[in-house]
């Protein structure tokens, strides 16, 4: 049994924030007299992720995946419980931890806006201390893979934003590292350069073996990448399993389509119709009922195609953040106030 | 490229953990400053028309301050015991030491108060060296150490106008007091930035440091003394501008070079402090 890449234990962060109304009444008041509130961003998670593991990271806005990812990559230091990432301490931030761990972040720049990327490549290379021969080896093998040819001899600020993306993770993985904190990397982009960028994500993680903790608003790239999801909501972890599983766990339902011989048919006596277009019906029944629905409509039916299918992921984990929402509605309120004010100061 | 036929053992290891230079670096805030030097001057170099700005605005700058200096000097030969000569001295460390700050230090802190509200301090964050190494360093303006290079002219010629002349030793003396104020006024911007952390937004910083630093025009000696301590402790301008020329124009006593000596180690501890303490407590732009 290996060490762990990442183990998460107990982990919190509170965040004091200021509060206040709206209005200028409010705003005044504020200056002479700030009201306080504790928001818990992340409330005690805890899990492991072995070395060469790529886990997606799932919830909704101001879920505490951003929040758990800065700990991890020793940007907030935590208010409670403990993290390790490859055997150190990550609030510590020493240069032995950091040479081996990245951040991408979907909506930053870390390259020189005005230069050619190969020039904020030779400036990370000095920063990082790495060996002439490692550098170029490591820089022109992205460049090829991500397909950027003469692109790195473009002043970065005439790059298309996927072009820039894919600069951005030449420049965050030019030293190699072994565990990748990747926040929305691909936020905004088309779908042909998220495809292009996942690719190089599972490419990256084949070839070295790195570990890799993804959040994404596109459950294309979850689905693509990660065998293991983690869901957070309101910084609680919710589930963590396989991709299958999460489906298994909150939505015990399947999806049959149907689509008969003779045109159309009043099928709701089978199950909750989703939609019928085309000739074709798409029925929800629950899991358990799945195979007994689909020999009736065999028996009963001219049927000329059906398929039975787990619901879209989408739909799960919306399902999930449902389900919890009831829960803790008066907690996203607060976080919401605190967004607010966040933006507003 | 890999496999280009390179007779190099890792490149039939693709895999190989890359290496890492390891060595112990004294100099490399230095090198680091080297590094952001290069980058800077490459943006920079794209835009030629800010130095022929810079330019006018030095010559501007220069002419008004002379014509001052005429203006005091026509009315009476000596100002709270300075000569004209003397004045211009401290004219001339004013501008070099507005260029050192104007170049090196203030982009810096300005760049550290973007970061901060933007979320992109993150990336110097997560980088392996220290970080405030990299905040100070990450920003050098060449067009604006124009400066630079005319405070020097109008020392040399106010040095050459000086009777006593200037030795080794006083040009020694002169280099370090320079020195400590530069550090003085690094951590005073570094101080107030810091705050940034907390109170995200400081854009009016600038305007105010630069109201302030008009006044190191004249040596702080002549202010009243609320106003000159002020000037000496609080925003050290005093130890920037006004002890250098003291240097130069045989003025400066022992008492008052170690004073400066301790108040800039002091204040540059108590700036690393609070700059960990600060990041301690950065909560950082969410996203």
């Amino acid at each position: 049994m290996t060490e762990p890449a990442i183990r998460v234990a107990g982990l919190e962060k509170t965040f004091r924030v200021p509060v206040r109304e709206a209005g200028l009444g409010a705003a005044v008041r504020s200056l002479f007299k700030r009201e306080h509130r504790e928001v818990r961003a992340v409330d005690g998670v805890s899990f492991t992720v072995e070395p060469g593991e790529i886990v997606g990271f799932l919830g909704p806005n101001g879920a505490g995946k951003t929040t758990t990812l800065k700990m991890l990559s020793g940007l907030l230091h935590p208010t409670g419980g403990d993290a390790t990432v490859l055997g150190h301490t990550p609030a510590r931030r020493q240069a032995a931890f950091l040479r081996r761990i990245t951040m991408v972040m979907g909506n930053r720049n870390q390259l020189q806006w005005d230069l050619p990327a190969l020039d904020s490549f030779e400036l990370i290379r000095a920063i990082y201390r790495l060996e002439p021969s490692d550098f170029r080896r490591t820089r022109d093998e992205f460049i090829e893979i991500l397909d950027l040819g003469e692109l790195v001899k473009k002043p970065v600020r005439n790059l298309s934003l996927g072009e820039r993306m894919k600069m951005e993770f030449v420049g965050a993985l030019l030293h190699r590292p072994q565990v990748l904190f990747l926040d929305e990397p691909t936020l905004g982009l088309d779908v042909t350069m998220q495809k292009r960028i996942r690719t190089f994500v599972a490419e990256y993680n084949r070839r070295y073996g790195a570990t890799v903790l993804l959040t994404s608003h596109y459950m294309a790239d979850v689905q693509a990448l990660c065998r293991r999801v983690i869901v957070i909501h309101h910084g609680r972890l919710l589930f963590d399993g396989g991709l299958a599983e999460l489906a298994t766990s909150f939505d015990a339902t399947k999806t049959i389509g149907v689509t008969l011989k003779d045109g159309s048919a009043d099928l709701s006596a089978y199950g909750e119709i989703l939609s019928s277009d085309d000739g074709r019906i798409l029925l929800r029944v629950s899991r358990a009922d799945a195979p007994e629905v689909t020999t009736r409509l065999l028996r009963d039916l001219p049927v000329a195609d059906l398929t039975i299918e787990d619901p879209p992921i989408e739909d799960v984990i919306e399902r999930v953040f449902a389900d919890a929402k009831d829960e803790r509605d008066d907690a996203t309120a607060a976080a919401k106030a605190t967004a607010a004010t966040a933006a507003s100061d | 490229m890999a496999g280009a036929g390179v007779n190099r053992a890792d490149d039939e290891r693709p895999d190989a953990a890359p290496r890492f230079d390891d060595r112990r670096d004294l100099l490399r805030p230095l090198r680091l400053f080297g590094l952001f030097f290069r980058v800077g001057a490459l943006n920079e170099l794209q835009y030629r028309a800010n130095l022929a700005v810079q330019l006018f605005q030095s010559g501007i700058a220069l002419g008004t301050g002379l014509i001052v200096l005429g203006l005091v000097f026509g009315q009476t030969s000596n100002l709270g015991g300075w000569s004209q000569s003397e004045l211009l001295a401290v004219m001339g460390v004013h501008i070099l030491m507005g260029g050192i700050i104007n170049s090196a230090i203030q982009p810096n802190m300005e760049r550290l108060m973007t970061d901060v509200r933007q979320g992109t301090l993150d990336f110097i964050l997560t980088k392996p060296e220290d970080a405030q190494v990299m905040i100070s360093v990450r920003e050098f303006r060449i067009w604006q150490a124009v400066d630079i290079v005319v405070g020097g002219i109008v020392l040399a010629i106010a040095v050459s106008q000086l009777q006593a002349g200037i030795g080794v030793g006083a040009a020694l003396i002169f280099a370090l007091t320079l020195f400590l104020g530069a550090v003085m006024i690094y951590c005073f911007w570094l101080l107030v930035t810091t705050a940034a952390f907390w109170v995200i937004r400081m854009d009016e910083l600038h305007e105010l440091f630069e109201g302030l630093y008009q006044s190191g025009r004249w040596p702080v000696t002549i202010y009243p003394g609320w106003l000159r301590i002020s000037l000496t402790f609080l925003v050290p301008i005093g130890f920037a501008v006004t002890v250098p020329a003291e240097a130069l124009t045989s003025r400066l006593t022992v008492e008052t070079l170690a004073l400066a000596a301790a108040f800039a180690a002091v204040l540059f501890l108590v700036t690393r402090w609070f700059w960990r303490f600060g990041l301690r407590h950065y909560s950082g732009a969410s996203a």
